[in-house]
């Protein structure tokens, strides 16, 4: 029945290959015969069934819950793309919300739209501001669930052909139910799923030794959402290598026309129509626009966090104490305001773009010279990872939802080996937890602690399963304990965050009633004076803080991995060139 | 230590699971909000939680009557008090006195909301976990861990508990402790827990038919020595528990007057015989038959009474007949006392329960006077609890699922009209697919299958109609009158395979006639033995009790041979079978 078919049919599964390390030898599976073309609800099993249907439901429930502005600004795009000409796409200012997207994604707002002018016209009216009636959120979140199946579909095919498809089947799961999706797509609004399911379609690709099409895919991606040139690098080494020159160097002028021809190809449908109006310059100034500061409002959980934290505790030392160190004035007031500008340090010497950019590639110089000399899948699949991670850690005015862009690629490698499950491990932690700032209202702070709880416990328990190591050594031990305390210090962290703003509320109960501030919103954080505006954003800072930490941490846990390759057994993918 | 799978973390899971969809049912809105003036059934309770802790006691059931007055009784008004004292200490403007009303902030809906989530893990949680261990006892972990799902995830009581808002679980929570501890043997907490039920929601008074024959039946079993004794014991703790619910209103608490504030409110007669449009016999009849226009309203509530007594009389009849089938002799009975025998706790014809609660439940739910449609929730209990057993092939399974989908079916225009749409598509779809049911598929056609995909299709048409057409001006209830005359017809059905099955397991408990139902057979009670301690349920009681008990006896009946109910039992390793063989 159900469920427990597929848990039983999951855990069968892994029974049957729990000891299976040897890459050479691929036991036959019911999987690889499953591996042809056909339309993917065709080739679906009982229990990708059960999940669909399962998930799906609670996708359904959220349909009333809280939506950010960025729902807003789908549906003014929606609209723009729906009543201007392609023209004045990225020109007009009705809204503030202005179109910021590359082309392909106004483009997907565009067939988007034709739709919901049938269903509501009130939709895709571009003076409709705000425009949240029931048609318009069933509509808009109907899309969103729709779209995602993208990723499904290439979740699926991750699982065909798979070289261990009991651990690829929970990695794939695990993806398709990852809470960042749940809580930044379903409830916060966005396309994540669906981009990201192009993503994974071009790395699957890879996989399977199309490189064309994978490098293809990723043109059509970064034309959707150009965030994902934080990969670039890592493409471009990949295909460069292994695609466009032989393995002795020599260049593949075939394979390097067709990919160079294919992605011009992409681009210019792209952008064509924009470069044959004269309009670049006009798209690009939306695309960059580098009038933010270096931070976002709330800290996003990378370096930038640690080094301005860092920037306050040496300004309370230097007030308490009087030394004598120039303090920049401006820097005492702007950190924790919470607003979107300029991050002016008031101790630590201020960051430049131009700054985070040379750090940014100066670290993944590291690991694309060695992704160059080793071109394999996984050692691009790592690369990869690091290069997001990289530029996640280190950009200028990252958001906090660019977290996914680690863990997403992350995940692939969780069931490598043990060292890796544990970067992921640390790093899916810290990185769900430092999303759920983003959803402030009490029911829908309940529900992302009790998901992200369900799907960290499954994951875990059915993957600790695959990959376990018995410790080596004394250092590992201990890292290992470190670790789990670190990861044990999310619960208080957990309970502080949502009890603090509660408790100062109680303590400054004397004070005029603030209505509902139990809620630590970001948004509303300009609001309050005074003393209560450096109380109002401790729980903030402190799960931004602790969260870069667990991030930091697993950057250098996979940068280690990724260097120290060859010197020990790294899991199945290796065997995969 | 890495050995330990996902299995243990199966019955956690499904029970944060159910935390997860609960609350994500509650982010959608409730029964009238946003509908100034008077609001709904959230309002309502709301009220009473601002009411209970402002008044004393005495004012609880006259202030101000015609704005959501106390129409529940005291254990409701007990919980609604402390509830309304715990979110005042948090926040006192959401149940300030009289200003409050209609509040409608983020803070004071997710308190609410929080309620009904606590209440249910306190009280409905425990009662179907003790479910699972005591009446599926004798069945596998796989078949408990399903029982308890299908339990969990039952859509309707999700909707009309978590989207709707009202406290339903805690009744029903209640009602099934008294079960639970029925089948465990202990009569008099069973008691106890049916007097809570009913002094929390008087709409448990649908299953009081069933359960007092049953207590009655027992007492009969026990023979005149022990049966009175249990009589009298049943008596004093009903009695006293009702006292002592009701204490604060009676002498020397309040004048004797007192007591009849609650219970004028509590039963309130003045009402029409259906408010709404119920998918029941005297709304659907109403169609063609126009009962106001040629009855008076007193004939209608004596009609109703007795049409509602005659339809939960097979269950009783049933059930005080096999109290009197197997009435152990005397020397038998004081024999079982000497030894604190099985025989003393366990009345053989406790798989009867089930089968009359859901008689008398649905006979109420289709003949009684003032019947909400969420009042389905009564007979979908047992009906589920029956089904939560039942293998997917079995008739019983097919009957459960069709009722539970049909009784959300016919909520459908009271969850329109909350706003409860989507949720109403997402409950469906998760429990159809938990419990693996898929009635578009399976190729043997029963009746009861082919009823199934009869009404589906209906419904479904129904849906896509109402979603395309709005209903002509002549008929505007044209959709609610077309879901009434859909659902109905299935809960007449369902009332009247409750009684066929209770036949039939009588029967297969020993023969209808006058039997020989106190010779028992030995190897039960030598089994009994060694079952001493805890953990023994799967051996002793759970074997009796079980619910796929009466199942295999039934088809033991019928197939007439002991090879026939050894099939049966299905996909369990602890069949029930050695006890079984021997009653017939």
């Amino acid at each position: 029945m159900g469920i427990l078919d597929t848990m039983r049919k999951t855990l069968r599964l892994k029974s049957s290959s729990s000891n299976f390390k040897n890459p050479t030898q691929i036991p036959p599976s019911t999987e690889q015969s499953a591996h042809k073309p056909s339309w993917f609800f065709g080739e679906m099993e009982t229990s990708e069934w059960d999940l669909l249907v399962l998930s799906t439901s609670i996708k359904l429930l959220l349909y009333p819950a809280y939506r950010s502005t960025d729902f807003e600004v789908h549906r003014n795009w929606l609209a723009i793309t729906h009543t201007l000409p392609i023209s004045k796409w990225y020109l007009d200012t009705t809204s503030e919300w202005t179109l910021d997207y590359p082309p392909f994604f106004a483009y997907f707002e565009k067939v988007l739209s034709i739709p919901a002018s049938f269903i509501d016209p009130k939709i895709v009216d571009l003076t409709n501001l705000n425009y949240d009636s029931w048609s318009a959120i069933a509509y808009q979140r109907t899309t969103v669930i729709i779209t995602e199946l993208v990723l499904g579909a290439a979740l699926l095919r991750f699982v065909r052909g798979s070289v261990d498809p009991p651990t690829q089947r929970i990695i794939s799961a695990s993806l398709f139910l990852h809470p960042g999706f749940l809580i930044v797509d379903h409830i916060h609004f966005q396309y994540n799923g669906f981009m990201f399911g192009i993503l994974l379609w071009s790395i699957l690709r890879a996989r399977d030794g199309n490189k064309l099409a994978s490098g293809i895919l990723f043109a059509i991606l970064l034309n959707f959402k150009h965030i994902y040139m934080y990969f670039a690098p890592a493409y471009f080494v990949y295909l460069l290598r292994s695609f466009c020159l032989s393995p002795s160097g020599q260049l593949q002028i075939k394979n390097f026309l067709s990919l160079a021809n294919a992605v011009i190809a992409v681009f210019v449908v792209s952008l064509g129509p924009f470069a044959l109006m004269g309009q670049i310059p006009q798209v690009f100034s939306r695309l960059f626009p580098f009038t933010r500061g270096l931070n976002h409002a709330y800290w996003a959980p990378n370096f930038w966090a640690l080094v301005t934290a860092t920037d306050r505790i040496f300004l309370r030392y230097v007030t308490r104490t009087g030394t004598d160190i120039a303090v920049n004035l401006s820097g005492v007031a702007s950190t924790s305001r919470g607003l979107v500008g300029d991050t002016v340090f008031a101790v630590l010497p201020n960051v430049k773009p131009i700054h985070t950019f040379i750090i940014t590639l100066g670290f993944q110089v590291v690991w694309l010279v060695k992704l160059w000399q080793n071109p394999t899948y996984k050692s691009f699949l790592t690369a990869l990872t690091l290069c997001g991670y990289s530029s996640f850690l280190f950009g200028w005015h990252v958001h906090e939802k660019a977290v996914l862009l680690v863990l997403v690629p992350l995940s692939l490698l969780a069931g490598e080996r043990h060292a890796y499950f544990r970067t992921y491990l640390i790093a899916s932690v810290a990185g769900v937890f430092s999303l759920f700032p983003l959803l402030f209202t009490p029911g829908e702070s309940l529900l992302k602690v009790v998901y992200s709880t369900l799907w960290i416990t499954f994951v875990y328990t059915a993957m600790r399963r695959q990959v376990y190591e018995f410790p080596k050594s004394l250092s590992y031990v201990i890292l290992d304990t470190i670790e789990k305390v670190y990861l044990a210090g999310f619960l208080p962290l957990l309970a502080f965050t949502n009890f603090f703003p509660a408790l100062i509320r109680w303590w400054m109960s004397t004070a005029v009633c603030i209505p509902s501030s139990k809620i630590s919103c970001p948004e509303l954080a300009s609001r309050p004076t005074g003393a209560s505006l450096t109380m109002e954003f401790l729980p903030l800072m402190l799960t931004s803080v602790y969260c870069a930490v667990g991030l930091v941490w697993g950057f250098l846990r996979l940068i280690f991995i990724y260097l120290h390759e060859e010197t020990t057994y790294q899991g199945q993918l290796s065997g995969l060139r | 230590m890495h050995k330990r799978g996902i299995k243990q973390w199966v019955v956690p899971g499904a029970i944060l699971a159910s935390t997860l969809v609960k609350s994500g049912i509650g982010l959608g809105s409730y029964s009238g909000q946003g509908t100034p003036p008077m609001f709904g059934d959230y309002e309502a309770q709301r009220h009473w939680m601002e009411l209970t802790i402002h008044l004393p006691l005495r004012q609880w059931y006259t202030y101000d009557l015609p704005y959501w007055g106390l129409d529940y009784p005291p254990l409701t008004a007990y919980v609604s008090w402390l509830c309304g004292i715990i979110g005042a200490w948090i926040e006192p403007s959401w149940f300030a006195l009289g200003t409050s009303r209609g509040i409608e902030t983020q803070g004071s809906k997710f308190f609410m909301r929080s309620t009904v989530t606590v209440l249910d893990v306190l009280v409905y949680l425990p009662a179907i976990l003790m479910f699972a261990r005591t009446w599926q006892g004798s069945r596998s972990k796989r078949t408990q861990t399903i029982a308890l799902l299908t339990l969990l995830f039952q859509p309707a009581l999700l909707l009309i508990d978590f989207g709707h808002f009202q406290y339903n679980s805690v009744m029903l929570g209640f009602a099934l402790f008294a079960l639970n501890f029925f089948a465990t043997g202990q009569d008099l907490l069973g008691a106890f827990f049916f007097v809570l039920s009913l002094g929390f929601k008087q709409m448990a008074l649908y299953y009081a038919p069933a359960i007092g024959s049953y207590l009655l039946a027992k007492c009969i079993y026990l023979g005149p020595t022990y049966g009175t004794a249990l009589f009298v014991r049943l008596a004093v703790i009903t009695s006293v528990t009702f006292l002592l619910l009701f204490l604060p209103f009676l002498p020397p608490f309040a004048p004797i007057s007192g007591i009849f504030d609650p219970i004028t409110r509590i039963f309130p007669f003045a009402r029409g015989l259906f408010e709404d449009k119920v998918a029941n016999f005297w709304c659907a009849s109403n169609v063609l038959l126009k009962w106001k226009n040629w009855a008076s309203s007193s004939l209608l509530v004596k009609l109703s009474t007795g049409l509602t007594a005659l339809g939960f009389l097979p269950g009783v009849v049933g059930l005080l007949h096999s109290g009197f089938k197997h009435q152990l002799s005397e020397k038998a009975a004081s024999e079982s006392h000497a030894q604190n025998d099985e025989r003393l706790k366990h009345a053989p014809f406790l798989p009867l329960l089930p089968y009359a609660l859901l008689t008398s439940s649905m006979s109420f739910f289709l003949f009684s006077f003032q019947v909400h449609e969420k009042t389905i929730l009564l007979p979908l209990l047992p009906i589920t609890l029956l089904l939560s057993g039942a293998h997917v092939d079995s008739s019983v399974f097919s009957w459960g699922a069709l009722v539970n989908n049909t009784a959300v079916f016919s909520m459908w225009p009271l969850l329109k009209r909350d706003g409860l749409g989507v949720q109403y598509i997402a409950t469906l779809l998760l429990w159809n697919r938990l419990i693996g049911y898929n009635p578009f598929r399976n190729p043997e056609k029963s009746f009861v299958q082919l009823l199934s995909l009869a009404v589906y299709s209906a419904g479904i048409v129904l849906h896509i109609l109402e979603f395309v057409i709005a209903p002509p001006s002549r008929y505007p209830d044209m959709y609610p009158v077309l879901n009434v005359l859909v659902s109905t017809p299935v809960f007449v059905l369902t009332w009247l395979w409750s009684i066929k099955c209770g036949i039939e397991v009588a029967w297969a408990l020993g023969g209808l006639g006058p039997g020989s139902g106190s010779v028992k057979p030995v190897t039960e009670r030598r089994m009994s033995v060694g079952a001493d301690g805890k953990g023994s349920y799967r051996q002793m009681g759970g074997r009796a009790v079980s619910l796929g008990y009466s199942e295999s006896r039934k088809r033991a009946a019928y197939g007439g041979s002991s090879r026939a109910s050894s099939v049966v039992g299905g996909e369990d390793e602890l069949t029930v079978l050695p006890s079984g063989r021997h009653m017939l």
